[in-house]
C-alpha cells in the first residue's frame, strides 16, 4: 500500500485512539503508523519522513502545540491535522496560526476521519502537485478542492461570517478577521465571504482593492514594512526601501521566491520619533542607517 | 490601598517600547525583587511621555526625577543609588547641550518647561490600562457634571463659549457643530471619533489614545448628551494596534463601572461605544468618507450638503470630532469656558499638541498654548537643528494638505489663521523640520506621490490632476524639466483647489504652492541648470572634493559603496566620476564640509553650465569653479 508514497503518523497518548485510526485508515488503503505521545513522534520523525501527521493536543510531556511548533521548524512540508477533545476557540486559533490543515473533534466516527483525511491529502496535493498518486477510492468522488486555504480555516471563517452576518456594515471587520487568519485574502475566501454575507462578489472585491490594509497576494513568513511618512522620508527612508529592494531582489508588494520575506511600504506608523522606521512582523526598528538596511532582515533568516 | 515610597513611571509609548523600555521594566522587576524593595517601589508602565528622542524614559515620583536613554544594564546602578542610597543618578539625567550640566527635574528641562498640558494632562502620570488611576486624577467628574447637573444647551454653550475649534485640521468650531446636530430631529444620532490619523508625521492622536484612552471616552460621553446620540464609534487606523487594544480595554472597564452603556450614572442617558478598525485609506480622514467606511463600503467622500449634521452615518445626524478635540472636552466642562479661553489667541483658544519630528534635536510630542511663535517651538522646545553646522530650511506643517514655512516666517504665531496665511495649514499638528540638506522639489514630489496614491478616484480634478502634477515633478527631479513647468504647476494648483470634491483634493496642491512660493529658485535650478543643490535628486547632482578643505582623513573613501574615492592618507582625495552613483554617502560622512555638490553630469552641456559655474563660485570657491568647468568640458565630448 506504499506505492503512492503517502505516509501518515497518528500521535496520541491513548493507544486505543491509534488502534482505531489504524483500523479505519489502513482499511481505506493508507499507509499509517502510530506514536504514543509527542516525544515518540519526534523520535520517529527524526528517522523517517511522514507526509501527514494527526496529533492530539493534550498529551503529557511533549504536548500537541509543542509538537506542531517543532514540525513547523524542522519539517515544514508535513501536513498537520489535530485530533482534539477540546476544540475551544483559543487552541484552534493558536493551532491555525501555526498552519494546521484541519481538525477532527473527538470522539469521531470513521466517516469523519476518512473525510478529513481525504481533504487533507487533497490539500497537500494542491501544494505539491503530483507528489502523491491518489488512488480513485481514496480521492473524494464529488467536488475537487477549490479553496485556496485549509479546510479548518474555512470552518473558522464561516463562524466569523455567522457572527457578523446580521450586523450592518460589517464587511470590513469580516475581511480583517479573514486576513488575520489566512494571512492574505485568496479569491476563494472572498467568494466565501460574498456568499456568506450575501453581498455581491464585485462589491467585496471593490472594498478589498480600495483599502491598502487588504492584500490579495500571499505574504512571506516575515513581512517587512518600510515607513514612508514625512519624518522617515526626510531621514532618507527612500534609500532604505531601495536597499531592501536590491538586497531581497523583489519589488514592493512582492514576496521572495522562498516565501521567506515580503516587502511593503506603509504611510506612517506614527513612530516618527524613531524615524526612519522599518517594521518586521511586529518588531519596530528605528533610527536606521540606510546602509545597514539589510542587517535587520538578516536577523530573520 | 497599598502605599509605596516611590513610583517609577516607565514610558511604554511606541517610541520607547521600540527603544527597549519593556526590557528595562523586566530588569527593574528583577532588581527590585532582588533588593527586597517590592513593597516600597512600584513600577508603572505609562503612555507616551512625549520626549521620544530620549527613550526609554523613566520618571520617578516623588521628586519628578527624569531619567533618559535607560538601558537594562543601567538598572542595578539606578536601584542601588536612587532607591537604596537616595542619590539620583546624574549619569542618566538630561544634559544641557551647551554646558553638559545635568538637569534632574523634569519640568526644568527646556523641552518640558514651555509646555502647558491640557490634552496630555495625564501623560506619564497614569497607567493607561487602569480606569481607577484615571478617576483618581479627576476622571469622569466632568461626565458626571454634564450628565447629572447640566442641560444639553448648557453643555453646548460651555463648549461654544470656550471657543475650541476642531483639532482635526480645518478648525471648525466644535460647539457650533454640536449645536447644529442637536437641533436635527431624528430617531437615532451618532457620535464618531476620528482616530484615523493619516497625516504622515503626526502622531499625537496615537499618543492620546495609547496614553489616556479614557479622556477620549469621557469627552465622547459628554458630547453624546449634547447632541442626543446613543451610539458612537471610535474609528482607529489598523496601523495602531496598541491604541486599539487600550481603547477596547478602556471601553470595557467604563461599561463595567457604569460610566458607559445603559443609564450612565443613573442619569437616564444611554451611550454605547465601539471601536471600528480602519483599513488603510488616507481619504477616510474626510468625514463623509469615514462614514461610508463604517457602513462597510469604499471610503469615498460625497458632496455636501446634505451635511452630516443632517445626514451622516446611515443617513442619520452625525457628529465627527478628532481624538484631540474630545480629549479637551472634560477639562472645559469641569473648569469652564473662561478657563479654557485664558490661553491662546482670540480666535484660536486653548492649547494644541504638535508632533515635532525631522531634522530636530528634541523629537517628540509637545503641547503649547495657541499663538506662541513657531521659533519658540523649534528652538526653545525642540532644541534646534539636530545636525551640527546645518542651517534650518523650513518646517512642514499639516502633512500632505499643508505646506512649508521658511526661515523668515518663523515668528509667525501658531494659530489657525496665521498659519493659513502662510499657505500651510494647522492640520492635525505634524511639524516636520527640515535642514538645508533637504530638497524642496523632492519634498513636494513626495507629498504629491502620497496624494496621487491616496486619491480615492471619485472626482477627476483630484484623480487626474494630482497625477499630472506628480508626473511634472518627477520630470523636474529627473532632469526632464522644461521652462514653463513651474507656471503649469501653478495653473494646475488653482484648478485642482477650486474644483475638487473633498478636502483631500482641495488641499493637495498646498505643498507645491508653498514650495514654489518660498523656494522658487530651487525649482528653477532643477529645471534650467539641472542642478539639485542638496544632492537629493541623484540625476541632478555630481560630487567633488574640495582639495582646499579635504584633510585626507579617508572617511569618505571607506564609506563609499562604489570605491569611487581615491587618495593618499592625509592628502586631498578625489572622486572618480565614472564610478560615482551620486548616493551622497560621502557628503553625509565628511565632517569638514569638503564635498561640494555640482550640477548633474548627464545633462551638462557647455551652455547650460555657465550659470552653474557662476553659482559654484559663490558656493564652493575657485576649486569648485575648476571642477564645474571640467564637468562642462567632459559633457561636450
Amino acid at each position: 500500500m506504499t506505492e503512492n508514497g503517502l505516509k501518515i503518523l497518528v500521535v496520541d497518548d491513548e493507544s486505543i485512539v491509534i488502534r482505531s485510526c489504524e483500523i479505519v485508515l489502513k482499511g481505506a488503503g493508507y499507509h499509517m503508523e502510530g506514536a504514543l505521545g509527542g516525544r515518540e513522534a519526534i523520535l520517529k520523525m527524526e528517522k523517517e519522513r511522514y507526509d501527514l501527521v494527526f496529533t492530539d493536543l493534550k498529551m503529557p510531556e511533549v504536548d500537541g502545540i509543542t509538537l506542531i511548533r517543532w514540525l513547523r521548524n524542522s519539517r515544514p512540508d508535513t501536513g498537520i491535522v489535530i485530533l482534539t477533545g477540546y476544540p475551544s476557540q483559543d487552541t484552534i486559533k493558536e493551532a491555525l496560526g501555526l498552519g494546521i490543515i484541519d481538525y477532527v473533534p473527538k470522539p469521531f466516527t470513521p466517516a469523519v476521519l476518512l473525510d478529513v483525511t481525504r481533504r487533507a491529502v487533497q490539500w497537500l496535493e494542491t501544494r505539491k502537485p503530483g507528489a502523491f498518486a491518489i488512488s480513485a477510492e481514496m480521492s473524494s468522488p464529488a467536488e475537487p478542492v477549490r479553496d485556496d486555504f485549509p479546510p479548518a480555516m474555512a470552518a473558522e471563517l464561516d463562524k466569523v461570517i455567522a457572527h457578523y452576518k446580521h450586523i450592518p456594515g460589517s464587511l470590513i471587520p469580516v475581511l480583517q478577521r479573514a486576513q488575520e487568519m489566512i494571512g492574505w485574502l485568496p479569491v476563494a475566501a472572498l467568494k466565501r465571504v460574498s456568499k456568506g454575507m450575501n453581498i455581491p462578489a464585485a462589491e467585496v472585491h471593490s472594498v478589498v482593492s480600495f483599502y491598502s490594509f487588504f492584500t490579495m497576494k500571499p505574504r512571506g513568513d516575515h513581512n517587512i514594512r518600510v515607513c514612508l511618512g514625512t519624518a522617515c522620508y526626510v531621514k532618507r527612508a527612500e534609500e532604505i526601501l531601495r536597499n531592501l529592494k536590491e538586497g531581497l531582489g523583489i519589488g514592493v508588494g512582492e514576496v521572495t521566491p522562498d516565501r521567506k520575506f515580503s516587502l511593503e511600504e506603509v504611510r506612517c506608523l506614527g513612530a516618527c520619533g524613531l524615524a526612519p522606521v522599518v517594521v518586521v512582523d511586529h518588531d519596530t526598528f528605528g533610527g536606521i542607517d540606510p546602509k545597514n538596511s539589510m542587517e535587520i532582515v538578516e536577523k530573520y533568516r | 490601598m497599598e502605599q509605596y515610597r516611590a513610583h517609577l513611571m516607565i514610558c511604554a509609548g511606541t517610541g520607547c517600547v521600540a527603544s527597549g523600555s519593556l526590557k528595562v521594566r523586566d530588569a527593574l522587576d528583577v532588581e527590585i525583587r532582588k533588593r527586597g524593595l517590592e513593597k516600597e517601589v512600584k513600577v508603572v508602565l505609562t503612555g507616551c511621555n512625549g520626549f521620544c528622542a530620549k527613550g526609554p524614559i523613566i520618571a520617578v515620583h516623588p521628586g519628578e526625577i527624569f531619567y533618559q536613554v535607560v538601558k537594562p544594564e543601567d538598572v542595578p546602578l539606578l536601584v542601588e543609588e536612587h532607591f537604596i542610597k537616595g542619590r539620583p543618578v546624574e549619569k542618566l539625567m538630561y544634559k544641557m547641550p551647551a554646558d553638559k550640566k545635568a538637569i534632574p527635574v523634569m519640568n526644568e528641562i527646556p523641552f518640558f518647561k514651555h509646555q502647558v498640558l491640557r490634552v496630555l494632562r495625564n501623560k506619564g502620570m497614569i497607567d493607561p490600562d487602569s480606569i481607577e488611576e484615571y478617576i483618581a486624577r479627576d476622571g469622569y467628574q466632568a461626565a458626571a457634571k454634564a450628565l447629572l447637573e447640566m442641560s444639553q444647551q448648557e453643555i453646548i454653550d460651555t463648549v461654544k463659549g470656550s471657543g475650541i475649534r476642531g483639532r482635526g485640521g480645518a478648525g471648525f468650531p466644535t460647539g457650533l457643530k454640536w449645536e447644529f446636530t442637536s437641533k436635527s430631529a431624528a430617531d437615532q444620532k451618532y457620535l464618531l471619533c476620528n482616530g484615523d490619523e493619516g497625516d504622515p508625521g503626526a502622531f499625537m492622536d496615537r499618543s492620546v489614545m495609547e496614553a489616556d484612552p479614557h479622556s477620549v471616552i469621557e469627552g465622547m460621553v459628554i458630547g453624546s448628551k449634547a447632541i442626543g446620540a446613543t451610539k458612537g464609534y471610535i474609528y482607529v487606523r489598523a496601523e495602531y494596534p496598541l491604541a486599539v487594544e487600550r481603547l477596547k480595554k478602556a471601553i470595557k472597564d467604563a461599561n463595567e463601572a457604569g460610566l458607559l452603556g445603559r443609564n450612565i450614572l443613573d442619569s437616564g442617558y444611554d451611550f454605547e461605544l465601539d471601536v471600528y478598525l480602519g483599513a488603510g485609506a488616507f481619504v477616510c480622514g474626510e468625514e463623509t468618507a469615514l462614514m461610508r467606511s463604517i457602513e462597510g463600503q469604499r471610503g469615498m467622500p460625497r458632496p455636501r450638503p446634505p451635511f452630516p449634521a443632517h445626514k451622516g452615518l446611515w443617513d442619520k445626524p452625525t457628529v465627527l470630532n478628532n481624538v484631540e478635540t474630545f480629549a479637551q472636552i472634560a477639562p472645559i466642562i469641569l473648569n469652564g469656558a473662561d478657563w479654557y479661553k485664558s490661553l491662546g489667541t482670540e480666535k484660536s483658544t486653548g492649547t494644541k499638541v504638535f508632533a515635532l519630528t525631522g531634522a530636530i534635536t528634541n523629537v517628540g510630542l509637545v503641547e503649547v498654548p495657541m499663538g506662541i511663535p513657531l521659533r519658540t517651538i523649534i528652538y526653545d522646545i525642540g532644541g534646534g537643528i539636530s545636525k551640527k553646522g546645518k542651517k534650518f530650511k523650513a518646517v512642514q506643517m499639516g502633512g500632505p494638505s499643508g505646506g512649508c514655512i521658511p526661515e523668515h516666517l518663523l515668528d509667525t504665531p501658531v494659530d489657525f489663521d496665521s498659519i493659513n496665511a502662510t499657505g500651510a495649514i494647522m492640520g492635525s499638528g505634524g511639524m516636520v523640520v527640515m535642514d538645508e540638506d533637504n530638497c524642496m522639489v523632492s519634498l513636494a514630489k513626495f507629498f504629491l506621490g502620497f496624494t496621487a496614491d491616496e486619491s480615492c478616484g471619485k472626482c477627476p480634478p483630484c484623480r487626474v490632476g494630482t497625477r499630472v502634477m506628480l508626473d511634472t515633478l518627477i520630470d523636474i527631479t529627473e532632469g526632464r524639466g522644461k521652462p514653463g513647468d513651474v507656471e503649469t504647476l501653478l495653473d494646475l494648483c488653482e484648478d485642482i483647489k477650486a474644483t475638487s470634491l473633498c478636502g483631500l483634493g482641495q488641499t493637495a496642491p498646498n505643498p507645491v504652492l508653498t514650495t514654489i512660493k518660498y523656494f522658487r529658485e530651487e525649482y528653477e535650478s532643477h529645471i534650467h541648470d539641472k542642478w539639485c543643490k542638496t544632492g537629493v535628486c541623484r540625476d541632478l547632482a555630481s560630487f567633488e572634493i574640495d582639495a582646499a578643505i579635504c584633510t585626507g582623513c579617508g572617511v569618505c573613501a571607506r564609506a563609499c559603496p562604489q570605491k569611487a574615492i581615491t587618495g593618499e592618507k592625509k592628502q586631498p582625495h578625489k572622486i572618480i566620476q565614472e564610478l560615482c552613483i551620486q548616493c551622497r554617502t560621502c557628503y553625509d560622512r565628511c565632517k569638514f564640509g569638503s564635498i561640494k555638490i555640482g550640477p548633474g553630469l548627464k545633462f551638462a552641456k557647455a551652455g547650460a553650465t555657465n550659470a552653474a559655474v557662476a553659482d559654484a563660485t559663490a558656493v564652493g570657491g575657485p576649486a569648485a569653479v575648476a571642477d564645474a568647468t571640467a564637468v562642462g568640458n567632459r559633457g561636450e565630448k
